[in-house]
């Protein structure tokens, strides 16, 4: 038998109420609606005329729909501050990875290469490698961080935006913000800059591609189709098929 | 019939916890079906009385059924007591209107 409560789902969600509220309603309105019919079977209903009777009393689409939508202490904060969530959070997760992200790099160059004027270390045709296995691997999985931060912050985005079925306005912003901050972003780093020579790393944002090349700068062109893909085939699927 | 889904609701907690069905059930009952709820809504009512901090839920295991309970917090006592009171002088303001009318028309 179809979900009795597809629908009303659909109509939840796109009204705003936040997706922990939509489950337990629907929960709570399926164990009522087999006591409902339990209760109508001892009076002596068949299980069809019992299941009719109960879903009418349980209330229509509509009825159930607006009550839970006039709650308005129901709504999620995506519903209720899209600008916050899509806008200014994703920046300040991004924001807080990155720090991480360059702390690490920091503490990494401090460490793994103390006489080197930049932790940006080329890697030389021939002779010694300057970067030990471990050096070598603790800063990749730096550079992943650094650049995988915005593509899960964008996917995030499409998920939340998914989940609650929100209008493409909101997270289409927050993803093209996501995508150009993060394809702009430049790391610099340099012993010269400050006294004592313990380093100093800062960013700065530019249309230029990353000056250190290679395949950090392919990646910088195609974080912003990266990290909203997902989103995008999300809206046309959902575009094609509406009841999926 | 605003705010009196919440009333009646919180009323029925002050005696002990509920789950949603019961709660209809027992407000039929006891109002002599002159109160009936549509079933589906008083969940809302519950939800929003709950975010609000008024009433408190949990999961019980009852005869194999998992159900969510509803009881009331000491904001749900305060908030019913407001309420109460309120109704009270609504209920008796609206009664003085009714029979005051009633005489005054008696009267002519």
């Amino acid at each position: 038998m179809a979900n009795p409560f597809n629908e009303l789902r659909e109509r939840l969600l796109r009204g705003g109420i936040a997706p922990r509220h939509v489950r337990r309603y629907l929960a709570e309105l399926a164990d009522h609606l087999t006591d409902l019919r339990a209760e109508e079977e001892r009076a002596g209903r068949s299980r069809a005329g019992a299941e009719s009777a109960a879903l009418i009393r349980l209330g229509g689409v509509d009825d159930l729909a607006r009550a839970m939508i006039e709650q308005r202490q129901l709504q999620s904060w995506s519903a209720r501050a899209p600008w916050a969530v899509f806008g200014v959070a994703p920046l300040l997760l991004l924001a807080a990875v990155w720090s991480v992200a360059l702390f690490l790099l920091w503490t990494g160059w401090q460490v793994f290469l103390a006489g080197y004027d930049t932790p940006f270390v080329r890697v030389p045709a021939t002779g010694p490698h300057p970067l030990f296995e471990l050096a070598n691997l603790y800063f990749q999985l730096d550079r992943l961080l650094y650049f995988g931060a915005p593509i899960i912050v964008g996917w995030t985005i499409g998920i939340v935006a998914a989940r609650q079925r929100l209008k493409a306005l909101w997270p289409a912003i927050g993803l093209v913000v996501i995508g150009l901050v993060s394809g702009m972003s430049q790391v610099h780093a340099g012993r010269s800059a400050v006294p004592h020579g313990i380093g100093h790393i800062s960013m700065s944002f530019t249309f230029a591609l990353s000056a250190h090349g290679g395949p950090f700068g392919l990646l910088q062109m195609l974080v912003l189709p990266i990290t909203a893909l997902p989103y995008l085939i999300w809206r046309v699927q959902k575009n094609r098929f509406p009841s999926a | 019939m605003n705010g009196v889904p919440e009333l009646l609701i919180l009323r029925l907690l002050q005696q002990g916890e509920m789950y949603g069905y019961e709660i209809v059930q027992a407000i039929r009952s006891r109002s002599d079906a002159v109160i009936v709820l549509g079933e589906g809504v008083v969940y809302p009512v519950l939800h929003g009385l709950e975010q609000d901090g008024a009433l408190k839920s949990r999961r019980k295991t009852v005869s194999g059924r998992s159900r969510i309970y509803y009881s009331l917090t000491p904001a749900g006592s305060r908030r019913l007591a407001n309420l109460k009171e309120a109704w009270i002088n609504l209920t008796g303001a609206i009664q003085m209107l009714m029979i005051g009318g009633q005489r005054g028309e008696s009267l002519q």
